[in-house]
């Protein structure tokens, strides 16, 4: 049977400026895929923009090079990734003005 | 001459090569190898209505527990004892924040539960060494051992429909928030703030996870252990630990790492003047790290052996 395996890496945190989520080794799997969860969102013309990011060691990165995740409402949204190395995290950019979002973002990983 | 039954197991644990680092009871209740996945280690959070922004805050950002292969931006990948991965505990790098892991399990009956591992711990490599750092850095020891807080293995116990429940902590205490070395192990003085304690206004919020005051740690009799932390962050050398406790008497009984055999059994255990329901039987492993600093510290954990005299 496959190992498979979701790591919750922001539970309902709010932010008002751009952020990167934490480090995540995933060497062990083959395909992963991020789901993010906009619970709310504020602020005028406000658009949250996740670009998926890799590292090959934990402390520099360089995005993946897939289209960013483009988020301007509350809902799920959801990108698959493959063929990543050892680390991923996302690079969030918030637009608008007096713009928040509250999050919840899964990194879901398969063997 | 003829073997008896604790020989013979004896003996078929030495010759396997997982087992034989290990000196388990005589029944192995789990034997959690991280190459084998997760294995049922979570992360900790605290209890919430449904609600996550209504989680405690010091029970609110734990970290999931990570697979990791140990890879370093200098020499690549360093693997674990046996094989490729370890469990991984990352703190964010804010000084004072916690990762903590959880394996959730109840007892069959009241006895010795006995948790061993090798770990080892590290700080993240950072690139921004102070000015004093630079001056110290003496080619031997490297700044990066004073990035490192500690790292704590504790436990949550309940006995039956009575709701008594008390929580053994074991803390290793690397360096403090001034980056000084203690090097000592220690154990707590008062309870866990639960989430029924905080909610009825019976104490403050704690600062940290385990106490109510910051302060309520003792040095455990003969705890003074420098371990190896081998000088970069990017060495890592294993260490034996053997942590045994008795839920008969509700005392820890003898903590082992390396060499050091500390003899716990007259270490006082907080109980909870109150009782907790839902809880019976439980029985929960709890490892965690926190930083002192704005820097990551990881603790890793090749695998993980628990065994009882049930």
């Amino acid at each position: 049977m496959r190992h498979s395996m979701t790591a919750v890496l922001e539970k309902s945190e709010t932010y008002t400026s751009n952020f990167d989520t934490e480090p995540y080794e995933v060497g062990w799997a083959s395909e992963a895929r991020w789901f993010i969860r906009i619970q709310k969102i504020a602020g005028e013309d406000t658009v949250l923009r996740a670009y998926p990011q890799i590292s090959p060691d934990g402390l520099f990165w360089c995005d993946e090079g897939s289209e960013p995740i483009v988020m301007p409402k509350e809902g799920l949204y959801s990108l698959a990734l493959r063929e990543f190395g050892q680390w991923l995290r996302l690079r969030c950019e918030l637009a608008g003005k007096s713009s928040s979002v509250m999050v919840l973002i899964y990194l879901a990983m398969k063997e | 001459m003829s073997l008896t039954k604790d020989d013979l197991r004896i003996a078929l644990i030495q010759a396997n090569p997982h087992l034989s680092r290990y000196n388990p009871l005589p029944r192995i209740l789990f034997y959690d190898d991280f190459d084998q996945g997760i294995n049922g280690w979570v992360e900790l959070t605290g209890n919430h209505n449904g609600d996550l922004t209504r989680i405690r805050e010091i029970t609110r950002d734990l970290r999931p527990p990570q697979l990791s292969n140990a890879t370093f931006f200098d020499v690549g990948t360093h693997g674990s004892v046996n094989g490729v991965y370890s469990m991984k505990l990352a703190t964010r790098p804010k000084a004072g924040h916690m990762s903590q892991a959880i394996k959730r399990m109840t007892f069959v009956k009241p006895g010795l539960v006995q948790l061993e591992t090798y770990f080892t711990f590290k700080s993240e490599q950072s690139f921004n060494w102070s000015d004093a750092e630079k001056a110290a850095w003496n080619g031997n020891q490297d700044p990066s051992e004073t990035h490192f807080g500690e790292f704590t293995f504790s436990n949550d116990n309940c006995e039956d429909h009575n709701g008594a429940r008390y929580h053994c902590a074991l803390r290793y205490v690397n360096a403090d928030e001034h980056g000084k070395l203690i090097h000592k192990w220690m154990y707590k003085t008062s309870l866990q703030t639960s989430t029924k304690m905080q909610m009825a206004g019976m104490v403050k919020p704690p600062e940290d996870y385990h106490v109510q005051s910051p302060d309520d740690w003792k040095e455990i009799p003969g705890g003074y252990q420098p371990l190896c932390y081998n000088e970069i962050p990017t060495k890592i050398n294993w260490h034996y630990l053997r942590w045994i406790w008795d839920t008969r008497t509700r005392r820890n009984v003898e903590l082992q790492v390396n060499n050091n055999v500390m003899d716990l059994r007259d270490i006082p255990v907080p109980v909870y003047d109150h009782a907790y329901s839902g809880l019976s039987h439980l029985l929960n492993f709890c490892i965690d790290v926190r930083t002192r600093r704005n820097i990551r510290n990881f603790l890793f954990l090749d695998s993980i052996l628990v065994s009882v005299d049930w």
